[in-house]
């Protein structure tokens, strides 16, 4: 646990948005200021000892959309400035929002969202959200790798209506999965 | 659809964000009167449930694949205010866990992907589908509901970008549209599929679920075509878009191909032969194809649900079996 990992998640989502938005209100001609924040970024990187190469992997995900409207942006007046300002400063958002992801657990996050008087039912959602969706996942998982198991032809339409068969037998689930946990929750004295 | 930080401005993202607020807002408030205990559970595993769902991806053409966005399938599932309240805790933790989405930017996603989604989804299932639906007139609703869900999401971002002045609406709307009306044909399929074997396996699920008090809508037919106009009314602008920047673009990219929206194809450029108005043929363009997309999802429909509607019985046991 580094003291980036430590430091409370309130002051970490704060310097966050205080920096995106900062990036946000720049006037075009002068979005190369946005750099310098760059070597704060990585100093921050370093110091909770993330894996640098990961974190790039992670920015190249999201380059589609970035590349996209990059690219559209071209065909304004002073495109090439304006798609490439835009280009940067979406970069340096990206990651800081990567260090803020990577170093703040999601339960710490529900915990400040709530004292900035975000409805409770949508908080208890996130926090139920955070905590079935790798069981959930897990178990679509495992519903695929049967289907993969008992499907021998490779036609499309079997494929595309296994697919949707599979998902709908997933929600059937989690509806008595559900059940199952307010059954739970209410035997504990919860909602 | 996930925009990420610093490609709208202070403004525009302030001004969606309070947007946003608002919905959700309501649609807790809403939630709260309608139910005062176990909402939260169902929600909450229906979320991890949407989150799963949009991990399975689907095969569009051969090497690329696309997968569920899911807001007209959740709002068809779970209704209006129990739709919103997931599909914003799916982006909310999409952006914090997974930086997917900028969290300067979550007003607009939520707007996009969910409050659009959601709204449009919900209001083109439900003038569809009316008050007691038969199973196929059920399925081929969804299936339009979501592609529609899909296009106005795509609209709506489309005119976020251009009202912080990351590029001209008259070219990122086209770009948009174009890519999303081929999106949206993939999750109508998939969410149809999905909406037929819940109605397979629990069709009790789909009844409760609807129990939002339905209004008697005077037709299938007359819903389908008012909201073939007012889906026209959205491609409208599509009629003015300037071709050679849009196709220059593409073509350097290589992406002409598939930034075209295929359904459209027989109908050239937009312009209907003998219309002397660009705009007018335009509109008239997007509601013959709408109209043909519709006809699409029920044929769809008709292939999807088997006509002598099985008794849910057997197929409970199916279900169990295959658990």
């Amino acid at each position: 646990m580094s003291p980036i990992h430590r430091a409370p998640a309130a002051l970490k989502l704060g310097i966050c948005l205080a920096l995106i938005l900062g990036l946000a209100a720049l006037p075009a001609e002068h979005t190369l200021w946005g750099l310098c924040a760059l070597p704060a970024l990585l100093l921050v990187c370093a110091l909770a000892r993330l894996q640098f190469k990961s974190l790039l992997l992670r920015l190249a995900l999201a380059a589609p959309f970035l590349l996209g409207v990059a690219s559209l942006s071209l065909l304004q007046p002073h495109g090439l400035e304006a798609s490439l300002g835009l280009l940067i400063k979406s970069a340096i958002c990206l990651f800081t929002l990567q260090l803020l992801a990577s170093t703040t657990p999601l339960s710490e996050l529900v915990q400040t969202l709530r004292r900035l008087y975000v409805p409770e039912l949508l908080c208890e959602v996130i926090a139920l959200l955070s905590r079935y969706s790798s069981l959930l996942v897990d178990e679509a998982r495992r519903m695929r790798r049967a289907r993969t198991g008992r499907t021998l032809s490779t036609s499309r339409w079997l494929l595309w209506s296994a697919l949707g068969n599979s998902i709908g037998l997933l929600f059937v689930r989690t509806v008595s999965r559900a059940e199952r946990v307010q059954v739970a929750m209410r035997s504990r004295g919860g909602a | 659809m996930h925009i990420p930080d610093g490609f709208l401005s202070a403004r525009v993202a302030l001004g969606y964000a309070a947007l946003s607020s608002l919905g959700i807002g309501l649609a807790c408030y809403r939630l709260r009167v309608q139910r005062q205990h176990g909402a939260s559970a169902l929600l909450g595993v229906s979320a991890a449930f949407v989150f799963a769902a949009q991990l399975v991806n689907f095969p569009v053409a051969p090497g690329t694949s696309g997968h569920l966005v899911g807001s007209a399938l959740a709002a068809v599932l779970l209704g209006l205010p129990g739709a919103l309240v997931v599909m914003t805790a799916v982006i909310i933790m999409q952006c914090f866990v997974f930086a997917d989405g900028g969290v300067f930017a979550l007003g607009a996603n939520v707007f996009n992907m969910g409050l659009v989604g959601c709204v449009v989804g919900f209001c083109c299932y439900r003038l569809l589908c009316g008050s007691a639906p038969s199973p196929t007139r059920r399925v081929a609703s969804v299936a339009f509901a979501a592609w529609c869900a899909t296009v106005a999401g795509a609209a709506s971002c489309a005119g976020q970008l251009s009202l912080s002045g990351a590029a001209r609406l008259p070219v990122v709307l086209p770009a948009m549209l174009g890519v999303h009306a081929l999106i949206g044909l993939g999750e109508a399929v998939i969410s149809s599929l999905i909406v037929a074997s819940v109605l397979r396996f629990r069709p009790d699920l789909l009844e409760s679920s609807g129990a939002a008090p339905a209004r008697p809508v005077a037709s299938a037919v007359s819903a389908g075509l008012g909201l073939s106009l007012a889906v026209a009314a959205l491609l409208a602008p599509l009629a003015y878009r300037a071709p050679d920047g849009f196709s220059r673009v593409t073509h350097a990219l290589g992406l002409h191909s598939s930034a075209e929206p295929a359904w459209l194809g027989p109908l050239s450029q937009y312009g209907v032969p003998g219309v002397a108005s660009v705009a007018l043929a335009g509109v008239l363009a997007g509601c013959l194809g709408t109209l043909l997309l519709f006809g699409l999802c029920w044929l769809l429909a008709l292939a999807l649900v088997p006509r002598p509607p099985r008794s849910t019985q057997p197929s409970r046991v199916a279900v169990e079996a295959s658990g």
